[in-house]
């Protein structure tokens, strides 16, 4: 490989690399604005200017081919003068109102103005007004004075979303961004202008305003509105999910996502729809009641029924642990061979950037954790044809609703003589359950996906519940939460009683005489990993951040634009 | 003297007169030889381009890729918007036939089919007489399908005219191209240079129409009487573009190297009232203005005035006598590149408008002597940092005009305010302050 000179570092680099890429290989930040690792240079923010011997001025780094031998400075006074420059002159028209923006904290202009300015600046004239509340689109709004036409939010629309929507419009410090007359900013990405913004000139109409960044803490985990599953942020304030981000990751989703897993896939963790403790019909009526007691009424009424009158349905919104013990539970605790869980695909949700047609998390690893029927047993549509003709009788249901997805079962779910439902949420199902356990979302738990394409990916909680520890779980903690007083925003907002489908059955298990030995999900996980194939030798740790590809059927490794 | 843009023939923008005066003969006589001959000779004749940055027209062609899968193309740059420049519309009025003809050459010298004239829409009576020309020379069979009888070759191009839309940015070579691709006319990140990747993505040169206007004469009368003219290393003539304070402002044709006082006095008639000169811009609103006291001897080509620390630029001459409010050019001359800015690149955008906004002050009366620091080490942070141009032009003047007047812009600051200003200022304000406050 051919090797480049940087500040007196001699560094590899790969052929056709700009000086700004080989730098951040080799781990040295050049500053930069407008530059981003996936669009195209623009070369207009003028930070990146770096000093190369032999060349009479400075060269920005973005666009500046790395040659052989090539000795750059990224460090010298006159590169330090010009970022002092460009710093000083794209303050003097910034409205600087930081104490209100809801960047401040995750702010480039901010982080480079302590780094890269003299932090003093001698303009004493008067600021250029623009217009600072324009809606793009239904989802992002823009300040024109706080934006610094970096062009990047442009870029994204045309080159990743495909969707030509943003233009400059006026000239010199009067520019300022607006759609194509006529035209919305409404393309299914739009909100990744909002991340990639190096300011706070574009915000989420949702999130605006909600809250300081640094008052919220975040965890890491993965959206789970289709089978792509794009890594995500949950950002968590007083208990409450306020905005979920994307989280890069070069083999699922690069850095974006759609705007209907940012925004759509989070909302029932907070909704007034949740079930906070489990549930036992009395007299017609769900009544809350212990867990203890919950666990012995299920018991009590699984135990009557023989094993070809029980079916269990499971779910592809469930993690793969889930899964597992509910595979394990059907088949060696109730043992019955019904079980199968009901596929959610929606054509028109498909593109051909992130977004695929099965809208669920972990279709591939609810089948890969064992959710299938056996020899004997009744899959899905068997499963729905035995509720109609009364064969089945008593029906245990997790983490999906059966009514809302087939309304012509209504009826015949009405006359089944058990029905055990697990959900995070009341739905359609739930108005005839005998039992409902309140399970933990995607964001109270510990757990795995395996995407669309055989990416196993970790969720991790964000929420906390009654069950979860703060520090044995490893949650991220914000600024606010460290604390510890009663200021505390953790011990603040509401705990739900929720409890992982998983850790549900195995108390149930227990209740029934078979023994589980699982206290985390990672135990789960190692168990999975010793019995199924494709997960051998696979360590949860080794997950990690960013997954690991499988080698499952039909995947196909695509790349995330 | 000879002129070879502009001679003094009647009725020469008549494609008829043209053709009794010679015109096309030089066509003919290229179709006769290589493009590589024809790229060869303009080198040799040393003919630099004079669209502003003075480059070599025939090394520039030479940068034309010989084999490529893709069109080329000639840009003709006519948007002329530079204050002080007019000269490119003198001749599509006088010469426009010589223009197309050496559209031709050099479409046929660097391999191009089609060729853009870029002319700036305000010159709407110059688009209409340079398309009257261009549709006489299609129908003579010089343009177009009729080129293999006229001239007996099987090269073929056409002309078309693109009316820019008003921004002077559009006569910055790259975002000339995008303004002709229909996008913003947004100067291009160089490299890759328009011999690589020009219009729509293809090899493009891109020449002044003067500098087209110069290749016939060459090929007719060959390149060794061509660098004979003027200076040996910035040979022929310009046309230097004369206007401010002079008593017969116009466009004179001479041979470069010609001096700066001839020009004001021996052609363009001197200064009215016979008052002193203070100033002379030499070659369009961007380049660094001379004192009136360092004009003695002063050479009008691009090696003599770089080392009178200026640079020829347009050849736009800009004369200002002793009673000329220089604080008050400077503002003008800020504002321009202020409003023409096109804001793409950070320095350019915000520092064009501080510039012109602490120039205001200093002309309300509100300026002071750490103003003048200011403005000299903002047209320093703009200098070099840009993607264009543009950044200098704007940055120049200032930076020069203060240096170089400091006295000047000194006195002004510490002067005690005028009352007519002090007035002025004083109703700007939002709250009323005893007007002796405006005073230092
Ligand atoms: C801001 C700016 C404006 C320019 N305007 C013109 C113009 O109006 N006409 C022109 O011929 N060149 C103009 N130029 C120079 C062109 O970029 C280019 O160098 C020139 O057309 C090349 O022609 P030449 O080599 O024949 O001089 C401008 C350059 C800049 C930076
Ligand atoms: S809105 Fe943000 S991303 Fe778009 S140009 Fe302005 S600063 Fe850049
Ligand atoms: S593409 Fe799918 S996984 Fe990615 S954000 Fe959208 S819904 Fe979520
Ligand atoms: S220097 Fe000025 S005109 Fe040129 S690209 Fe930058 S902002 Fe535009």
């Amino acid at each position: 490989m051919p090797n480049i000179i940087i500040d007196a570092k001699t560094l590899e680099f790969k052929k056709g690399q700009t000086i700004i890429e080989a730098a951040q290989d080799n781990g040295i930040e050049i500053p930069h604005f407008c530059w981003h690792p996936k669009l195209s240079v623009s070369g207009n923010c003028r930070i990146c200017l770096v000093e190369v011997e032999q060349m009479p001025k400075l060269v920005i780094a973005c666009s500046t081919i790395a040659s052989e031998g090539m000795v750059v400075h990224t460090k010298s006074e006159k590169v330090i003068a010009a970022q002092n420059a460009v710093m000083e002159f794209l303050l003097i028209n910034h409205p600087l109102d930081c104490p209100i923006c809801d960047e401040a904290g995750e702010c480039k202009l901010q982080d480079y103005a302590y780094k890269y300015s003299l932090g003093e600046s001698r303009f004493v004239e008067e600021k250029v007004q623009k217009d600072k509340r324009i809606k793009l689109g239904p989802n992002v709004m823009f300040d024109g004075e706080r934006c610094i036409s970096c062009s990047r939010c442009i870029r994204f629309c045309d080159e990743i979303a495909k969707d030509p929507e943003l233009t400059f419009v006026q000239r010199g410090d009067h520019v300022t961004i607006r759609t194509y007359p006529g035209q919305e900013m409404d393309n299914p990405y739009s909100m990744n202008t909002i991340d990639i913004c190096p300011v706070g000139a574009l915000t989420s109409t949702d999130f605006r305003f909600k809250a300081r960044v640094w008052d919220m803490s975040s965890n890491k985990s993965v959206c789970v509105g289709c089978s792509r599953g794009c890594n995500t942020d949950i950002w968590v304030r007083n208990n409450e999910i306020l905005r979920q981000t994307t989280r890069y990751n070069e083999k699922v989703n690069s850095f974006w996502m759609c705007d209907h897993g940012r925004l759509e896939t989070f909302k029932h963790v907070n909704a007034e729809s949740r079930v906070h403790y489990p549930q036992i019909r009395k007299d017609g009526e769900l009544v809350e009641v212990g867990w203890d007691e919950a666990f012995s009424e299920a018991v009590s009424h699984l135990k009557t029924f023989p094993k070809d009158q029980i079916a269990v349905v499971g779910s592809p919104f469930a993690t793969c642990e889930d899964n597992f013990i509910t595979a394990k539970f059907a088949k060696s605790v109730l043992s019955t061979g019904n079980l199968d869980f009901i596929r959610h695909t929606n054509p028109e949700f498909a593109d051909d950037i992130l977004r695929n047609e099965d809208v669920t998390p972990n279709t591939k690893g609810a089948v890969l954790s064992g959710l299938v029927p056996s020899q004997a047993g009744l899959d899905i549509n068997g499963i729905i044809k035995a509720i109609k003709d009364q064969k089945i009788k008593a029906l245990y249901l997790i983490e999906d609703d059966l009514v809302q997805c087939f309304p012509e079962l209504e009826s015949s779910i009405a006359k089944l003589e058990l029905l055990i439902v697990h959900t995070s949420n009341y739905n359609s199902s739930t108005n005839y359950a005998d039992i409902v356990f309140p399970a933990s979302t995607y964001a109270e738990k510990h757990g795995t996906f395996l995407n669309g394409f055989g990416v196993l990916q970790r969720i991790r909680p964000a929420v906390a519940t009654a069950e979860l520890d703060r520090a044995l779980d490893g949650m991220n903690m914000s600024r606010l939460d460290k604390f510890g007083t009663k200021f505390d925003s953790w011990a603040a907002g509401k705990k739900n009683e929720a409890r992982p489908t998983w850790k549900i059955l195995v108390s149930i298990s227990k209740a029934l005489g078979y023994k589980m030995k699982y206290n985390m999900a990672e135990e789960v996980f190692s168990d999975m990993a010793s019995s199924i194939i494709e997960l051998k030798g696979i360590d949860y740790d080794e997950i990690s951040e960013s997954g690991v590809q499988l080698k499952v059927e039909d995947n196909k490794t695509v790349n995330a634009g | 003297m000879e002129k070879i843009l502009l001679p003094d023939i009647e009725n020469l923008h008549l494609i008829d007169v043209y053709i009794s005066n010679g015109g096309y003969e030089a066509a003919k006589k290229a179709f006769t030889q290589t493009s590589d001959d024809i790229i060869d000779q303009v080198k040799k004749s040393g003919l630099r381009g004079r669209g502003g940055a003075a480059f070599s027209a025939g090394l520039k062609w030479s940068f034309m890729p010989k084999t490529t899968d893709k069109p080329k193309y000639l840009c003709v740059n006519g948007d002329e918007s530079e204050p002080g420049s007019f000269k490119d519309r003198q001749i599509f009025e006088i010469n426009p036939h010589q223009m197309i003809e050496g559209t031709i050459i050099t479409c046929y010298a660097i391999g191009a089919k089609t060729a853009y004239v870029y002319i700036r829409g305000e010159y709407h009576k110059w688009i209409r007489l340079l398309q009257k020309a261009i549709d006489d020379a299609y129908e003579k069979g010089f343009i177009g399908k009729k080129m293999k009888e006229t001239f007996n070759t099987d090269f073929q191009c056409d002309i078309y005219i693109h009316k820019g839309a008003g921004a002077y940015i559009c006569g910055e070579e790259s975002s000339l191209m995008n303004s002709l691709e229909g996008k913003r006319g947004y100067p291009r990140v160089k490299p890759p240079f328009p011999a690589q990747n020009g219009l729509w993505g293809c090899p493009t040169t891109i020449n002044n129409v003067e500098t087209i206007a110069n290749v016939p004469k060459i090929i007719e009368k060959g390149w060794e009487w061509f660098s004979k003219i003027g200076h040996p290393k910035h040979p022929g003539t310009l046309l230097f573009g004369v206007s401010g304070h002079v008593n017969k402002p116009g466009v004179y044709e001479l041979p470069t190297g010609t001096l700066l006082t001839d020009i004001i006095y021996k052609y363009a008639g001197g200064v009215p009232n016979d008052k002193k000169i203070l100033c002379v811009i030499p070659g369009g609103t961007s380049m660094p203005p001379l004192r009136g006291d360092k004009l003695e001897g002063v050479k009008m080509d691009a090696e003599s005035l770089k080392e009178a620390e200026s640079a020829i630029g347009t050849g736009g001459v800009i004369v200002m006598d002793e009673d000329t409010d220089l604080v008050k050019v400077l503002a003008r001359i800020a504002h321009f590149y202020h409003h023409e800015s096109c804001g793409q690149c950070t320095p350019c955008r915000e520092g064009t408008g501080w510039l012109e906004k602490i120039l205001k002050r200093i002309l309300a009366g509100n300026g002071s002597t750490s103003d003048l620091e200011l403005l000299i080490t903002v047209a320093n942070q703009i200098e070099g940092n840009t993607i264009c141009a543009l950044g200098e032009a704007a940055a120049w003047p200032v930076k020069y005009m203060v240096e170089r007047f400091r006295y000047y812009f000194e006195a002004r600051v510490n002067d005690e305010v005028s009352l007519p200003i002090a007035n002025k200022v004083h109703s700007m304000r939002e709250t009323s302050y005893p007007l002796a406050d405006v005073k230092k």
